[in-house]
């Protein structure tokens, strides 16, 4: 499993520097639902080989919720409106951004060994952090909601991936809980979404009060 | 322990029935259990200390469950006069008080949690539970703020997240009363799992570098909802960091929380100076608050008898704040400072409360603020010198006079009065309440200090 | 037998160069299902334009005029340092090695760029201008490449780096390798001004490297573009037998093993070109500043290599 980890673990970096790159809402997405699929798999594999029912509930929730899910239904809002495909503004240039998340990774590795080494080790052990900075900066780099949404998904994979593969053996109350935690913010937040687009249109500049 | 768990039915049956109900019932529900949810956390401060394998109720945790009611209590009869004034709500008034009640619901279960990873579970449902909440006022600006709190927050709390996991591959369990007893070997792990724990919780709680959604929520959603965030929904993720600096007490986390803390204080002192809407004025006051407590929380022993004052006597006051800031912005319709003026003639009531409650959030004497601020300070002094002590008071200093310069030149100022200056009893009413409370908790002090004396920190 | 092999390669390559170019072309207006120009039709361009009269701006120095001739030369210099159809270092092999080729490179690339800053034309610098900044910026990503090959084979020569992927199977499937591969064909995109990033049309708005040699003509116009043929030959055939391809290529010294191969290597190059030919013809060209964009992904490949390797020491 180490190897399969290894490989899932910088796909899913590739996968992230991806998502940076592009400029299409619709490829964004897709490139994300691949990325749910990969971890999906590699947590069902895991999980089958381990013989733990927890990594399978995890794979089958991370490919119905984040691979099916939620990227069909900003794919349906996106057909609906066409004038959103294209992302009008992105805060930090593309870019940079990527040399930023590529930084990210590197300070991840970084921080990895000079601190958790010794007790968690493992090879690979800094992936999971890596993606998590990459979901955050995702979210801090791009100014549209499903991006951000998306981001914060990426973030989410990246603790599945570092639950389910380093600790498969925490208590199933609390994984639960998370679960429905995880599951809920991601509904609450399409719901805000929803609404939020279909009142960005009518504002062009960022509102004033928010400043300072 | 059997009040606890009727203190759980209670809102549950409350919070389903009210998605069932009409809205005048509903009301009536959402009344009926916040006046039994009081008693009932009164009953559970008489009680012993309870630690089982799901509950786990220390006297912070009952100082906590009795703040979280009677928070509950005054904001939802604020609501019902309130509501009126809200043009086209996003949720029917039923699913407001549905979602008032499992937002409570959620804040309870997060302050009696044994386990922490049910803790960070119920901190995140509030932040679920609250969204919509936000959002009420169904504009722009709201929805906007809304969607900045829930994804600035789960980001954060997904951090807290990793951080409880490193415990757990610390102290391969996660049950507080068993960790807070037996303390973990201090190493890096832990270490760091308690920094990011801690970096998450701050998230929620306002806490300097993270605290950006913070004035944009406060700002935008309807007065009630400002005054539960603030009041109660801050000290709960705070709970959260105190619980995190009871299993890891070592001296880098004291250090870590209280230059967090500082942080806090001393940007949002500065950033007070110059703002121009009074909530969000309001707001970073709570993130100074907040700031102070979390120091007073590093230093311990009197630093952890003045924070816990401070928190409870910030809850009413600062309520009682967003409540009054609700009724000037139902009848000047404006959120800016310079645009209200002449409240003294206009509405002597909230004018007159308003100048009290903006010198009780800012630890002005009479008020058991100044208490848990002098406390505080005093610690400071004693434990990191004079340098500390000065920025510390420097800081506060120019939060007291922002704030209080600005309220009373809104006060004072003259203009043009205005013709719909009605309040209703309820809407004047409930702000005195909480202000008297907020005076009262210095008599509360003695009983506190004899409670906390058996909690370790 | 050496300098034989040499010489051998290097007519090879000479020969060879234009065809590869005129196949692209070919497959790539067939792609588009249109007829297309002839294989040779390169060949065709290199005679007519050695038989026209050269004509050279009057502000222009004897460098402009010299520069065609000495970049040819050192094109052909290092088609003999080369692995093209050997996996033997030929008699010039010891002369440099990985960064020597990469430095005799960007040495005929400043010489190009001088001579076409002293033809004085417009258009010419605005190409020099958009060559320097984008090669300042996919020179790292070829260095990083280097490095990485460094570590693994402890050795910057391309001769050793292809035997040691032709028999380690360990080192060909490893993650670190793939992660070069793929960075190496970003950058050999940029750097052969395939689609993404340059078209060749006769649109000055599109135009990088085709820009440098606008003020040429004649004979000298015909060596530049001859240059250019052999440039991107020997790009190809690096990319090939150290990195995607390695197998196959002769190790020991053997007339007919490398005869053989000089085939099998135009087999090799058939099928890249027919990947480059699908590139050329379903993807369109980035805006000038989305290049930087491609190029920093480009970049974080080559840099993840390395990451890869100190992750998992090559294991995976």
């Amino acid at each position: 499993m180490k190897e399969a980890f290894i490989i899932v673990g910088f796909l899913e970096i590739t996968l992230a520097i991806f998502m940076q790159w592009q400029i299409y809402l619709k490829k964004i997405v897709t490139t994300f639902s691949i990325s749910s699929y990969a971890i999906s798999i590699f947590l069902a594999v895991d999980g089958i080989v381990l013989n733990n029912t927890n990594l399978l509930v995890l794979s089958a929730l991370t490919a119905v919720i984040r691979g099916f899910f939620i990227p069909h239904f900003i794919r349906k809002k996106l057909n609906k409106e066409c004038y959103l495909e294209r992302e009008i503004k992105a805060i930090i240039p593309v870019a940079a951004s990527i040399v930023v998340s590529l930084v990210f990774v590197v300070a991840s590795y970084i921080v990895y060994h000079s601190t958790l080494y010794s007790f968690i080790n493992i090879p690979g052990g800094s992936i999971p952090i890596a993606l998590l900075f990459q979901g955050i900066f995702l979210i801090i780099s791009r100014n549209n909601a499903f991006v951000q949404l998306v981001g914060y998904m990426v973030a989410e994979n990246s603790l599945f991936l570092f639950g389910g593969y380093l600790f498969p053996e925490l208590p199933f109350i609390i994984e639960g809980g998370i679960l429905l935690d995880l599951i809920g913010v991601v509904m609450i937040s399409g719901i805000i979404m929803k609404l939020r687009e279909e009142n960005v249109s009518s504002i062009v500049d960022e509102f004033e009060e928010f400043k300072g | 322990m059997i009040y606890t768990y009727l203190l759980f039915t209670l809102l549950i049956l409350a919070s389903l029935s009210c998605f069932a109900a009409k809205e005048k019932s509903a009301t009536l529900i959402t009344l009926f259990s916040s006046f039994v949810s009081i008693i009932l956390s009164l009953i559970i401060w008489l009680s012993s200390t309870i630690s089982t394998n799901f509950l786990y109720i220390d006297p912070i945790s009952k100082i906590m469950l009795i703040v979280t009611a009677v928070i509950y209590t005054t904001t939802s009869l604020f609501s019902v006069s309130y509501f009126k004034h809200i043009k086209k709500p996003l949720l029917k008034q039923n699913l407001y008080w549905a979602f008032l009640n499992l937002f409570v619901l959620s804040m309870f279960f997060s302050v009696i949690a044994a386990n922490l990873g049910l803790l960070w579970v119920g901190i995140e449902a509030t932040t679920i539970t609250s969204a919509l909440l936000v959002a009420i006022d169904n504009n722009y600006p709201s929805i906007e703020a809304s969607w900045r709190y829930i994804i600035i927050v789960s980001v954060g709390l997904i951090v807290s997240l990793v951080g409880i996991v490193f415990i757990y591959a610390q102290a391969h369990t996660l049950d507080i009363a068993y960790m807070i007893q037996n303390h973990q070997d201090k190493n890096r792990l832990i270490l760091i799992g308690s920094a990011m724990a801690i970096i998450g919780f701050g998230t929620k709680a306002g806490i300097f570098p993270m605290h950006t959604w913070l004035p944009d929520v406060h700002g935008r959603s309807i007065a009630p909802i400002s005054a539960i965030f603030s009041s109660v929904l801050l000290p709960s993720a705070l709970f959260g960091i105190i619980r995190i600096s009871q299993i890891a007490p070592f001296g880098q986390i004291k250090h870590f929380m209280f230059a967090l803390g500082l942080l806090s204080v001393v940007f949002a002192s500065i950033f007070m100076v110059n703002q121009k809407y009074y909530k969000r004025l309001f707001a970073y006051s709570s993130i100074e608050n907040m700031g102070v407590i979390l120091i007073g929380l590093s230093l311990g022993k009197t630093g952890l008898l003045g924070s816990i004052v401070l928190l409870i006597s910030h809850a009413f006051a600062k309520s009682s704040a967003f409540y009054l800031t609700g009724n000037i912005l139902s009848v000047y319709k404006t959120r800016k400072i310079s645009d209200v003026n002449m409240l003294v003639k206009n509405m002597p009531y909230t004018a007159y409360g308003l100048i009290l409650t903006s010198l009780a959030v800012t630890g002005a004497p009479p008020f058991a603020t100044f208490v848990g601020e002098f406390l505080i300070i005093a610690a400071v002094y004693k434990i990191y010198g004079f340098a500390y002590f000065s920025i510390l008071l420097l800081s506060l200093l120019v939060a007291f006079l922002s704030v209080n310069y600005k309220i009373s030149r809104m006060s004072f100022l003259d203009g043009k009065a205005m013709q719909n200056n009605s309040c209703d009893m309820i809407s004047a009413a409930v702000p005195l309440i909480n202000t008297a409370l907020a005076f009262a908790v210095l008599f509360a002090i003695p009983a506190i200090n004899k409670i906390l004396s058996g909690v370790l920190l | 037998m050496l300098y034989v092999l040499s010489a051998l390669q290097l007519i090879f390559v000479v020969i060879f160069a234009p065809l590869a170019v005129g196949l692209f072309h070919t497959l790539t207006e067939k792609f588009e299902s249109k007829v297309g120009p002839s294989v040779f039709q390169p060949y065709y361009d290199l005679y007519k334009l050695f038989n026209k009269q050269s004509v050279i701006p009057k502000v222009a120095s004897p460098l402009f005029q010299i520069v065609p001739y000495l970049t040819f030369s050192m094109y052909l210099f290092l088609t003999l340092v080369l692995p093209i159809i050997t996996a033997f270092p030929l008699s010039f092999g010891p002369v440099v090695d990985f960064i020597g080729g990469g430095l005799v490179f960007g040495a005929i690339g400043a010489l190009k760029k001088i001579a076409s800053l002293d033809s004085r034309s417009n258009y010419a610098h605005l190409g020099t201008s958009r060559t320097s900044s984008i090669g300042a910026l996919s020179e790292p990503i070829i260095v990083l490449i280097f490095i990485t090959f460094g570590v693994i084979s402890h050795t910057n020569n391309p001769y050793v780096i292809n035997n040691i992927m032709q028999t380690s199977s360990q080192w060909y499937f490893s993650l670190v390798h793939w992660f070069v591969v793929f960075a190496f064909f970003m950058a050999l995109l940029v750097e052969t001004g395939k689609l993404p990033i340059e078209s060749h049309s006769n649109n000055e708005f599109g135009m990088i490297d085709q820009a440098i040699k606008l003020e040429y003509s004649g004979a000298e116009l015909a060596l530049m573009k001859w240059g250019g043929y052999i440039k991107q030959f020997l790009l190809m055939s690096v990319f090939l037998n150290d990195f995607l391809m390695p197998f196959w290529v002769p190790m020991k010294i053997s007339l007919s093993g490398v005869l053989i191969y000089s085939i099998i290597h135009l087999v090799k190059l058939f099928f890249l070109i027919v990947i480059f030919a699908a590139i050329q013809s379903t993807i369109s060209k980035y805006k000038l500043f989305k290049n930087f964009e491609y190029i920093a992904v480009a970049f974080a490949f080559a840099f993840l290599a390395i990451l890869v390797y100190f992750t998992t020491g090559g294991s995976v």
